[in-house]
């Protein structure tokens, strides 16, 4: 096998690549290790961490077929390190494979592709398929993976369920405390409802550059792959069933309040400070008197933290959050001002974008 | 059925290595077996492949010697929670679960958790698990009445006292019990507590006059592990909370786990009730690993961090930490760094002399007279008091520990001891040495004199 490459595109891949396997909670060896696969013409890397799959498709001056594996870090650790301007080129001899650009040269020891796993298949005539582009594709996801759980007694939580509803897409979380939900692309002619482990999605959110425009997305019953620029990642989907979250959103807000984002990302954070003590408890208030929203904590033994902002206020209310789940949420809107929604005191807060009503994220309140 | 299948992975196990078992098998159960036909359950879609084409013979072969017949084999993706809750469901009494898709009933069991939003956290630590905590013959007991606890909370082993001296995994064994019976019974709550915070909690519970709640927190749990019991000294009214919360929850089944250095009856001004309720179902200890538990531990975590140490750096480590398993672990990663950073393999480092365990080889640059002068000065006599005939109590013991401390860090011979500290001949080495050996299980404040003296030989 011979690969002339230059090394940025090589590093890229490398990069993008070295991440999964390192990823891997197995103790077998070679899930350390990238495939590198030629065959006409046509390179591939691939790595595994058993959850899920990445392979990019590397574009090429010249090749020549053959297949190999190494360690992925040590790979690209030693490509990241070269200069810039340098064409690359590996070669495999027995099972090594020599790198060499320019005067920089090392021989790293692989191990034989037979001992790689064999990836599952897709059977692309089989899926359920959708397309959109990149850059929405980034921000709904960032916005919902937030709510997501780590709780891996609860694995159908751990993941982010991408659900048809109406002729829509739409992507949801939650960890039992909160829950985000996006829709992601308005019109879509086939039903999906799969949930997509939340570390799988962040792979692919870190896989995203700023040359690729367009991510697709294919479901079977047990795997969902992303295909975006020359990358495809495909994970398993976890086994379990979402709650039916939709009930949990309320139909209406009591009265909402309109506030801007930067401030009231402030008095969070001000009223967040006194608030560690009491795990975080901050307590939201609008006042029709005032005029103002009102972010009140205490912290008995330090003191206590009280700030206003000027608002709108049509009924006066007042609930107590966790500011973290605040704060989280305050950091993935994309517009400069947000809708804060209150039902009173026992039922969950709603926060929207301002125009843009496809994304909600509701927070449940704090028994006081 | 379902038990010829741990004969089936048993037999796998055997005939492939390690990694690849533990990787490729760990999860695979055994679903159903009629007619020739073998549904196995696996974990997610990328175990399909890989047993399809790589393990299918082995499974067959290992089936078939377990007089299953396999004509045919299928494998179907099955979440691992879901396949442990139907096996068990199958065998007892044949009931399969049905797969249920996301609906309203799945949504009644989410909703009050939100309503109520206690925030409810146990404390337990993921990275604790029973598949990590390596079992040696310096543990086996406890493994295996936590595996007894786990299957039956509540059950046999109610109080589960365990004790043993630091760094010897009482924290990992306790938290791993909670894990494992997190994963079991989802619906649990389970507390993991460290003495010190339940202090800490209770005092802050009647100052902010919140006894109630306090009250409320503690018995409406299911599992209840309070770690570092031995801290309880001296703090008498949350001795007499801990005892009324431990008498409200015995009552009620719920399992109670707690941790100590030492036994109840050790715990000075520990209430003679609360003492002899938590021995009641006896106390297991956590002893010293042997050099084979030792290599042991060390195999499981370069297995378990995917490193490839060689056997003798492996043998070196555990023949030179003589501490705690948290030091021995702190050496090997030590070691590990070092490596990554010279380049050099573990063994090269070691051979080289390029790495001297932080407390270890300097036993061997240790003189017999400097314990000697050490354990003389730590009793406040001086040498020629203490290596003598004297049968004062205290002298004597002195020149016990002395004894004791030669042959244990320096592997003198009793006659050569015998000199040293100037006794009549090795028998009376040999006597003294045993008679500290035993004391030390039971004494815990000679356990710390020798502990303090050894610090200072090496310090």
């Amino acid at each position: 096998m011979k690969i002339e490459v230059t090394q940025g595109k090589l590093s890229k891949a490398l990069n993008v690549v070295s991440k999964v396997a390192a990823s891997s909670r197995s103790t077998l060896p070679i899930l350390n290790n990238v495939l590198i696969r030629v065959d006409d013409n046509k390179v591939s890397l691939t790595a595994t961490n058993l959850d899920m799959a990445i392979v990019d498709y590397l574009p090429v001056s010249s090749a020549e077929n053959g297949v190999i594996t190494v360690p992925a870090r040590l790979l690209a650790e030693f490509v990241s390190n070269l200069p810039k301007s340098e064409t690359v080129v590996l070669e495999t001899k027995d099972n090594k494979i020599i790198t060499k650009a320019g005067k920089y040269s090392s021989t790293i020891n692989g191990a034989p592709a037979d001992d790689f796993p064999e990836l599952p298949e897709i059977d692309e005539g089989k899926v359920v398929s959708f397309k959109m582009g990149v850059d929405e594709f980034k921000v709904g996801a960032n916005q919902v993976i937030t709510a997501s759980s780590n709780d891996l007694t609860r694995p159908a939580l751990t993941g982010v369920f991408f659900n048809t509803n109406n002729n829509s897409l739409y992507i949801a979380a939650t960890d039992g405390y909160r829950l985000a939900e996006k829709k992601i692309i308005e019109k879509v002619e086939s039903g999906v409802a799969a949930i997509v482990p939340t570390a799988s999605l962040s792979e692919v959110m870190r896989s995203i550059n700023d040359e690729m425009d367009e991510i697709e997305i294919l479901f079977d019953d047990t795997q969902v792959r992303f295909r975006i620029g020359e990358i495809e990642i495909t994970s398993k989907l976890i086994d379990g069933s979402f709650p039916d979250y939709r009930q949990l959103i309320p139909k209406e807000c009591e009265s909402e309040v309109t506030l801007n984002r930067a401030e009231l990302t402030r008095i969070t954070r001000l009223a967040a400070l006194f608030a560690k003590e009491v795990g975080g408890s901050i307590t939201c208030e609008a006042s029709v008197e005032k005029n103002a929203f009102i972010i009140k904590s205490v912290a008995n033994e330090y003191g206590e933290n009280d700030s206003e902002l000027e608002a709108a206020v049509t009924k006066d209310e007042k609930v107590t959050l966790n500011s973290r789940f605040l704060i989280d949420v305050l950091n993935v809107v994309d517009e400069d001002e947000v809708r804060f929604g209150f039902s009173g005191k026992v039922s969950p807060v709603v926060i929207r974008n301002e125009k843009n009503q496809n994304y909600t994220h509701i927070i449940m309140p704090l028994k006081v | 059925m379902f038990d010829v299948w741990k004969n089936v992975l048993a037999e796998i196990e055997k005939q492939i290595p390690r990694a690849a078992f533990s990787t490729w098998f760990n999860g695979v159960e055994l679903i159903d077996a009629k007619d020739g036909i073998v549904e196995i359950g696996i974990p997610n879609v990328f175990y399909k492949k890989q047993l399809e084409s790589r393990y299918h013979s082995l499974i067959q072969e290992c089936l078939e010697k377990n007089k299953i017949e396999a004509r045919e084999i299928k494998y179907t993706v099955q979440s691992v929670m879901k396949a442990k809750i139907k096996a068990r469901e199958t065998t007892n009494g044949d009931k399969v679960i049905q797969r249920t898709t996301a609906r309203v009933e799945e949504l009644k069991y989410d909703l009050p958790k939100i309503q109520n939003n206690s925030l409810f956290n146990s404390n337990l630590n993921p990275k604790y698990q029973m598949d990590n905590f390596v079992i040696g013959s310096n543990n086996d007991l406890a493994v295996s009445v936590a595996k007894s606890v786990i299957n039956n909370p509540g059950a046999n082993y109610n109080p589960f006292f365990l004790y043993g001296g630091p760094g010897l995994g009482k924290t990992h064994l306790v938290q791993a019990i909670g894990n494992e019976i997190k994963r079991m019974h989802p619906d649990f709550k389970i507390l993991y507590i460290s003495t010190d915070h339940f202090y800490a909690d209770f005092v802050n519970s009647i100052k902010n006059g919140k006894g109630d709640e306090f009250n409320r927190k503690f018995r409406k749990l299911d599992v209840l592990i309070i770690d570092d019991f031995q801290q309880i000294v001296g703090k008498d009214r949350s001795q007499e909370e801990f005892f009324n919360i431990f008498n409200d929850l015995y009552q009620l089944n719920k399992q109670i786990i707690v941790t100590s250095d030492r036994l109840p009856s050790q715990i000075k001004t520990l209430d003679e009730r609360l003492s002899s309720r938590l021995a009641m179902a006896g106390a297991i200890d956590l002893q010293m690993p042997n050099f084979e538990d030792k290599c042991a531990i060390l195999k499981s975590k370069a297995e378990y961090m995917g490193r490839d140490i060689e056997n003798e750096a492996i043998e070196y480590l555990a023949e030179n930490v003589k501490t705690n398993i948290r030091d021995l672990e702190g050496e090997f990663m030590r070691i590990l760094a070092f490596s990554d950073f010279k380049g050099m393999t573990p063994l090269e480092l070691i051979n080289d002399g390029l790495i001297s365990p932080t407390r270890t080889t300097k036993t061997r640059a240790v003189q017999p007279k400097q314990i000697i002068d050490k354990v003389a000065k730590y009793y406040d006599l001086s040498v020629k008091e203490m290596c003598g005939k004297s049968r004062v109590a205290n002298i004597k013991t002195a020149r016990q520990v002395a004894m004791f401390l030669l042959s244990e860090e320096l592997q003198m011979s009793t006659p050569k001891i015998a000199l040293e500290v100037g006794v009549k001949d090795h028998t009376t080495v040999m006597h003294g040495i045993k008679k500290i050996k035993g004391d030390v299980k039971i004494n815990f404040s000679l356990r710390d004199q020798i502990e303090d003296i050894k610090e200072k030989i090496y310090g």
